[in-house]
């Protein structure tokens, strides 16, 4: 009886000293809620993410007898149970690499790709047409503007890594499980306690125009280079872009990121290729590099724009969280990361200060004005091949984007789903792939000063997905495992990239100023 | 003899008052007169010059003209020349003169109490192939270099005259005026020191000959620069309405395909596949 006495009391001793613990906890993590920092790890996404994998698993083990022709083959009638149930158990065990918040579309069936292929689209999103306006940046900038560009570069492979960080918690085992999917769903888990959806619809905008005007320059620029090139045909600029939009209209059939690696990949071979050029002739004329011109102070009304052309050329944390997510080897991000940054880098800071040396005061602000012609025709037809190639990323991340938000089946969005119930995609989905590409073309053809309306949004979107975004969300969501020195960047990344943002729209708004006005005297 | 013909004086003085007749006569019958219909030009650097022949309008130019005079001035050190260049432009209110033929036409237009002249001459020729056309044979320019409005601190100051040498410019087929937006350029070698002068004409309508009725051109011939640029214009709306045609047929095929090879749904046969319903 005494020791039931004694074994009450311990009971309720250890009770009260776990319930004060409790509590005390409750009031800091009250505190920092009511600060906005959220305390606790996200365990109840680490829940849905275990609920998730059981839903996958079972609704996988149903839709593996029906489908012909899968891997584990169609099952005979008798079996057709016990191979259901053993996918269900064989499946179960572990945590997944990808939840599965999209239920209709079959994600596990579309291919992985390899830790190269992520890396040719990286490039393909980091070394893009802007290369060609980086020595004018050296004019204007000197040192500082190489040293800018090996610093951009640093800055965004960090975002770039602590952004897939966010998609990561880890659970009861110390294991790191991947909660979320996308930069939309970081994003909700951000805003989540106050406004569920605000976050999310922020950055679907946000990533929206980014891409979708991306899109659009790549269009104005093959229609501006083929202009340049063949000065003697009666084709305008227009007419160009209108048969560079034939030549994409393939690009509607895009069906997984494989398909756009390889795309990728032809892109930074013609990217190497106009590297190489340019540089064999720069190297060709080594006797004449004028190094003593090379500055040590800026130019500070021309710079600014520099610093914009710098500075963004690196955005690719758009493209991010779905590469990573439909990697093989999702442990080699890192070091895919930092190879693409290392090498685009290297060859950017090469070129843009090789090309200056050559010309020095005459450089002009698109390189390739300043070559020799035959040099130039060869150039510009490489440029143009680049800009077709490195479309459908942009174009394939952009279909991605409005079909998570506003075709998903069962009343989740707006529109049903495109796809049908054997993965293919619908003729009218179909439809709707080829009317954005018809509406980049429109907005190619008709917006005038579309480079300086890009850079406008550029500012915007381009460093709030790029450098605010990232640290504001690593700030808050890893808030308990960061150490004081991420701190620290997570803080001088935003303001940098506020002070980025805020002058490069400041110098794009003067700029469509004066071209309107100059317009309109004329 | 005396009573048969006339006396020398008397002939001669027939042959005068015969010559002066003709020239009444000639006189009475040109009756050309230059016109200055500037104030209907919408583009204020556009003139509109008409010249008049019997009550009627025989020869037309609507254009705007811009000059580029190079003259010499005596550099700062007083020893050296340096070359500047006065711009300017044709004023609406100008005279003219000029005189039409069936072959031939001219208009003088002046400005500035004869300071400056410009001469253009026209003429007819026949092509082979038996088309007849015409085109501007001659460009003549007077300037006044002491003229100070346009000319500042020139050196020896005086009247120069440019002129083109074996010129055939805008030829255009007969019964028909010259019409171009864009800009024409000529060249014309200067009396003084062989220098370069260059007018440059815009939004030009010409006709110096067969012109129908009263200041109304005939049917206007387009300038190779003007047709290029309506090919330029047709041609993105060609190859859009192309592209449409390429979707069209397109998302029909993939729509078709779809319908021919899509999965009947199975019906279930046994109660061990209703699971998969």
């Amino acid at each position: 009886m005494a020791h039931l006495i004694r074994h009450k009391l311990s009971n309720k001793l250890t009770n009260a000293a776990h319930t004060v613990s409790n509590k005390s906890q409750a009031k800091v993590s009250g505190v920092f809620a009511r600060l906005g920092f959220q305390a606790a790890t996200d365990e109840e996404g680490l829940g849905f993410a275990e609920c998730d994998d059981l839903d996958y698993d079972y609704r996988q083990g149903m839709q593996m007898d029906v489908l012909p022709g899968e891997d584990e083959g169609p099952p005979a009638e008798g079996e057709g149970e016990m191979d259901g149930d053993s996918h269900y158990q064989r499946d179960g065990t572990g945590p997944r690499p990808s939840s599965l918040k999209t239920g209709g579309s079959l994600d596990e069936d579309k291919p992985k790709i390899t830790t190269w292929e992520a890396g040719w689209n990286v490039t393909n999103a980091i070394q893009g047409m802007f290369v060609l306006g980086l020595p004018y940046a050296i004019l204007h900038g000197g040192y500082l503007g190489l040293f800018l560009i090996i610093f951009a570069a640093v800055v965004c492979c960090y975002t770039g890594k602590i952004l897939i960080a966010c998609l990561y918690e880890e659970n009861e085992d110390g294991i790191l499980v991947r909660v979320r999917d996308s930069y939309v769903d970081i994003a909700n888990a951000c805003c989540a306690p106050r406004f569920p959806a605000l976050g999310g619809h922020v950055v679907n905008v946000a990533q929206i125009i980014e891409l979708v005007m991306t899109c659009i320059l790549y269009v104005v620029v093959s229609g501006n280079l083929m202009v340049n090139s063949f000065p003697g045909f009666p084709v305008s600029q227009k007419a160009w872009s209108v048969v560079a939009t034939a030549a994409l209209l393939p690009c509607a059939f895009l069906k997984n990121l494989k398909a756009v690696s390889k795309f990728s990949f032809l892109c930074t071979l013609a990217h190497f290729v106009i590297n190489v050029l340019v540089i064999a002739y720069c190297l060709s004329r080594a006797r004449e590099w004028a190094w003593e011109k090379v500055k040590f102070y800026i130019d500070v009304k021309k710079f600014p724009i520099s610093i914009g052309i710098i500075v963004f050329s690196y955005t690719s944390q758009i493209f991010l969280p779905s590469l990573e997510g439909n990697m093989q080897r999702p442990s080699e991000f890192h070091c895919m990361m930092d190879w693409t940054h290392i090498s685009a880098c290297v060859l950017k800071g090469l070129f843009a200060l090789v090309a200056y040396l050559t010309w020095a005061d005459a450089t002009k602000e698109v390189i390739t004005d300043n070559l020799p012609s035959t040099i130039r025709a060869v150039v510009n037809l490489f440029l143009v091949a680049k800009a077709l190639l490195s479309y459908p990323l942009p174009f394939f991340a952009a279909v991605e984007v409005l079909e998570k938000s506003l075709f998903q089946d069962g009343g989740r969005a707006l529109f049903p789903d495109c796809y049908g119930p054997s993965g293919q995609l619908k003729s009218w989905g179909l439809g709707l792939r080829v009317a954005l590409v018809v509406f980049t073309l429109l907005m190619a053809v008709f917006v005038p000063h579309f480079a300086l309306l890009m850079g406008l949004t550029g500012s915007l979107t381009g460093a709030g997905l790029c450098f605010l975004l990232p640290s504001l969300f690593h700030l808050k969501l890893q808030w308990r495992n960061l150490l004081w020195h991420h701190v620290f960047f997570d803080v001088a990344i935003f303001v940098i990239g506020g002070i980025c943002a805020i002058s490069g729209f400041i110098h794009s708004v003067e700029g469509l100023i004066e071209a309107y006005r100059y317009n309109i005297h004329d | 003899m005396g009573r048969l013909g006339f006396s020398t004086t008397e002939s001669t003085r027939l042959l005068l008052l015969s010559v002066f007749g003709v020239l009444v006569l000639s006189v009475v019958l040109a009756e050309q007169e230059g016109e200055n219909l500037s104030g209907l030009s919408t583009n204020p650097d556009k003139a509109i010059f008409a010249v008049r022949e019997n009550g009627t309008t025989c020869l037309m130019v609507e254009f705007a003209v811009r000059f580029l005079v190079p003259y010499d001035v005596l550099a700062l050190n007083g020893i050296d020349l340096i070359t500047e260049q006065a711009p300017f432009t044709l004023p609406r209110g100008a005279e003219i003169e000029g005189k039409c033929g069936s072959t031939e036409s001219e208009i003088h237009i002046t400005w500035k109490n004869n300071a400056y002249t410009l001469r253009i001459y026209f003429s007819t020729e026949f092509r082979d192939k038996g088309t007849e056309v015409w085109k501007i044979s001659k460009v003549q320019f007077v300037y006044d270099t002491s003229e100070t409005s346009h000319f500042i601190n020139a050196y020896n100051p005086g009247k120069h005259t440019a002129s083109t040498h074996r010129l055939s410019a805008l030829v255009t087929p007969a019964g028909h005026s010259y019409v171009c937006a864009a800009q024409q350029t000529l060249t014309l070698i200067s009396s003084d020191h062989q220098k370069g002068v260059t007018i440059s004409m815009y939004d030009i309508q010409i006709q110096p000959f067969d012109i129908a009725s009263d200041f109304i051109f005939s049917e206007p011939y387009k300038c190779i620069t003007d047709q290029r640029e309506r090919l330029e214009e047709t041609l993105p709306l060609i190859l859009g309405f192309i592209l449409g045609l390429i979707i069209v047929i397109t998302l029909t095929i993939y729509h078709f395909h779809l319908k021919l090879t899509a999965v009947q749904p199975q019906l279930p046969r046994d109660r061990s596949m209703y699971k998969n319903m």
